[in-house]
Order: C-alpha cells, then structure tokens, then sequence
C-alpha cells in the first residue's frame, strides 16, 4: 500500500512540477499544428530542418515511408510523437517537411 | 494463473483504486490545462487512420515448417488538438501440418497489444491511460511490427520485461539542448487477469538520451515486479545511424528473475554499392548476434513466455527487398545453439503496411 501511496503521491508530484515549470501558452498551443513560414526562404529552411529531423527521428526506426494527405499526417505524426517520443519542435518540422 | 487469481481476490479494495488512479490520470491534465485553443485549419485537422500491416512468413524450423499469416491493424482517433485514442490489435495464425501428413492446420492467436488514451498535456508531458506497450527497452514499442523488424525472428530477450501494461503512464521527449534530446516513459500497471487485457502489477520507467547530430541513442529501462518474486528487472539500449553510411545498429542488453541476456543488429542497405544500382538500392543485408542466459524458471514457464528454458546463443542472417513503399520481402536464417540441441531456424515471407484515412482528408 505505502509503495503505490508513493508511486502515485510521486507521479502527481512531477505533473504539477511540469505544468508549474511550463503552464500551456497560446504559442505552445498553436505548436500543436503545422506551423506557418512568413516567407519563401523561411519556407526552405523550415523543410530543410524538416527533413534533417524527419531523417533523424523517423530513419531510427523504420524507413522513409511515402507522403500522406496533411490531415492523415497530422494523426500519423501525432501517434509517432506519442510512440517514438519525438520532441515537439521536432514532430512541428517533421509535419511542415511532410505536408507543406 | 491459480496464484494470479488468488492474489487478485485476496485484494478487492486494489480494483477501486486502480480505477480511481486511471481517472485522475485522465482529468487531471484536462483541469491542468483548461483553456481555449487556437482554431485549426480544416485542411490541417486530423483525421482518424487505419493503418497496420500485414503478413505471410512461412518458417521452418528443425527441418517442420509453419505458415504464419498475420495481420496487426491499429486505429487512430485523434480528438481535437492535444488527444489520440489509438489502438492495435493481433491476428496471427501458426498453421502446421500434423506429424503424421495431411493438411495444415492450427490456431489463430488474437491478442490486443494496445488500447489507449493519450493526452499532449504540453511540450514535456504526454499522459496515457489504458493497456499500452510496457516501455522496457526499444524493440517492443517501436521495432515489433513485422514491416519494421530487419529480421522476423524477435530477439531471444524480447519477452523479458516487455508485453503489455493496463495502468496509466507519464512520457514525453524534449531537448535538454541544441545536441541532446532526452526521452523519458513512467508507468504503473496494474493486474488484470480479464481475457485478451491481461497484465501484471509493475511500476517501471525508461530514460533515453538522443543525439541528434550523430544520430545516437542510449538509454535505460526499469520495473519493479509488485506481486509474486517482487523481483525487478533492468535493461540497456544503443542504437546509432551513421550519417555517412546506411547503416543501422541496434543493441539491448536485459536481465530479470526469467533470464538476461543480449542482442545486437546490423542492417545495411546495399544502396552505395556501385554496381546493380536498379536492385541493390532496394536490398537490406542484416546481422544479428545474441545470446540468453536462462533463468530462474520452471521449463513450463519459459515455454509459456516464449523462452528458452536453457543457456542459448544464436546467429542471424537475413536479407530484405523492399518492394515498394511499405512492402518488403523478407528471409533470414538462424543457427541456434544449446544443450537441448543445435537446430536452424529459415524464415521467408512477405510483409505490408497499409494506412487509409478514416474521412476526407480534402483536396490533395
């Protein structure tokens, strides 16, 4: 009993510390969907990044599988995030090189 | 399964509170986190998937063959900006003829690997609840599906800590800096003797640093068995994707009451080889090297967790032409070695990952 009080007592613990540390702003919550390029060169760089984190994250596991529709890539990435735990800015640059 | 059943009556109170904790784990980042989203466009929302694969190995072992159709689908319901509810089920039939002649026959295992919610509660913390993959090691969350696998036969170490957990869990990845991504997985799982959700009561956690740069991971897994031995487990993985090569290698060492032992994986693809381009860029050569030390267990038990019940080390050799994008055909063989008798193990097959869009995903 003491040892799942504490397990749970420790799991909360390091939940209210993360949302404490880091509580969800409006920029996080957009971070959620693809992100947008001001410009053309913006653009390129972001796909560049893109890819370099595509080939880094997704080439760990598995290889480059074909393009999917933006909406079906928005659900893929989202599970690979969940799955591979891929870092938030990389799974945005992996969603913009693979549907933009 | 009488002491597992056992344990589980003699604690009616454990259910309730297991319940409780699942829903906590479930409200609570929605009360952490409560706040308007930014609209998303409706050419970008997602849309829900099925995707999976499918299979056709036939394998021959010590010179008896079995044909292994499987297929693995998973749902993707994804709802609104932060939550997934995705699931993956198995379907694999062991089909062999009998000692005697006549046709082929056996039975068709069904199991359902995962079945969970999850929630992007920020850029650090992502909460599932339900059954999910036990995060012990790389090759059972991320390197089991057979369209993935380099080679089909799984590690001699994958039952070892693996499987699946019905509980709740804490994961995520971030970058601690421009050079180093750490990942992290958390978990409590509780005992479920229910059909096709079974799973034991563990605590256990894995943690992993990924540098991007040079494409190298490392990492560390840990559970804590809560009932019966109360044992614990522990493990270590290494993978590396050299930039300059098309290789990729992959290790993990694990040690628990039912054995330790290791593997490691080199996959190359024969896509720099200068000659045959057309064919060789489409071919993948596989090594594997690995060994299991046997342990605390009854014969009846490493036959039902899928071990060997002695002292085993095994050679692996395989070779994959992907076909096209998520279709490959795969063969390999193993040499095993024991004091039950050396044997070879030949696998040869056809393996398909398949993904539809569950609603319209608009115009393309």
């Amino acid at each position: 009993m003491k040892t799942r009080l504490t397990i749970l007592t420790a799991v909360l613990a390091l939940v209210s510390l993360v949302y404490a540390a880091d509580p969800p702003h409006k920029s996080e919550t957009a971070s959620l969907v693809v992100p947008s390029a001001h410009n053309t060169a913006e653009a390129d760089a972001m796909r560049v990044h893109g890819e370099q984190r595509y080939r880094a994250n997704c080439g760990r596991c598995h290889a480059a599988p074909q393009k999917f529709p933006p909406r079906m890539m928005a659900t893929i990435v989202r599970h690979m995030r969940v799955r591979a735990t891929i870092t938030d800015e990389d799974m945005r640059l992996v969603l913009f090189y693979m549907t933009q | 399964m009488d002491h597992i059943v056992k344990n589980f009556e003699g604690r009616p109170g454990r259910t309730a509170q297991a319940t409780c904790l699942l829903l906590l784990f479930c409200v609570l980042p929605t009360l952490l986190t409560a706040q308007a989203l930014d609209p998303v466009l409706e050419t970008e929302r997602p849309v829900p998937v099925l995707t999976g694969n499918a299979g056709f190995f036939t394998n021959v072992t010590s010179g008896k063959d079995e044909l292994v159709p499987s297929i693995n689908p998973v749902i993707l319901l994804p709802l609104g900006d932060r939550w997934l509810i995705e699931s993956r089920a198995e379907f694999k039939g062991a089909f062999q003829r009998p000692d005697g002649g006549g046709s082929y026959g056996g039975k068709v295992e069904q199991e359902v690997d995962y079945l969970q919610v999850d929630y992007i509660a920020n850029r650090y913390v992502t909460v599932t609840a339900g059954r999910f993959l036990t995060p012990f090691g790389i090759y059972n969350e991320r390197l089991y599906p057979i369209w993935i696998r380099s080679l089909q036969p799984t590690p001699l170490i994958f039952p070892l800590g693996t499987g699946s957990s019905d509980g709740a869990m804490l994961r995520g990845g971030f970058s601690l800096n421009p050079k180093v991504n750490l990942n992290y997985a958390t978990y409590f799982s509780t005992l479920s003797t229910v059909n096709k959700f079974e799973s034991d009561r563990t605590a256990g956690g894995r943690l992993g640093f990924f540098l991007p740069g040079p494409r190298i991971e490392a990492g560390a897994s840990w559970q804590k068995e809560l009932q019966h031995e109360r044992s614990n487990a522990f493990g270590f993985h290494f993978a590396w994707q050299p930039t300059a090569l098309p290789l990729n290698l992959r290790s993990e060492y694990a040690r628990s009451h039912d054995g330790s032992g290791y593997w490691f994986e080199a996959a190359y693809r024969l896509s720099q080889v200068p000659f045959w381009q057309k064919a060789l860029r489409l071919t993948e050569v596989v090594g594997r090297a690995q060994q299991l030390f046997a342990g605390e267990i009854s014969e009846k038990e490493a036959e039902e967790y899928g071990l060997p019940d002695v002292n085993t080390r095994q050679g692996d050799f395989g070779l994959n032409y992907y076909l096209r994008d998520g279709l490959k055909a795969a063969a390999s063989y193993s040499r095993r070695f024991n004091s039950d008798g050396n044997m070879n193990l030949w696998t040869v097959g056809i393996a398909y990952r398949f993904a539809f869009p569950l609603g319209s995903v608009g115009p393309q």
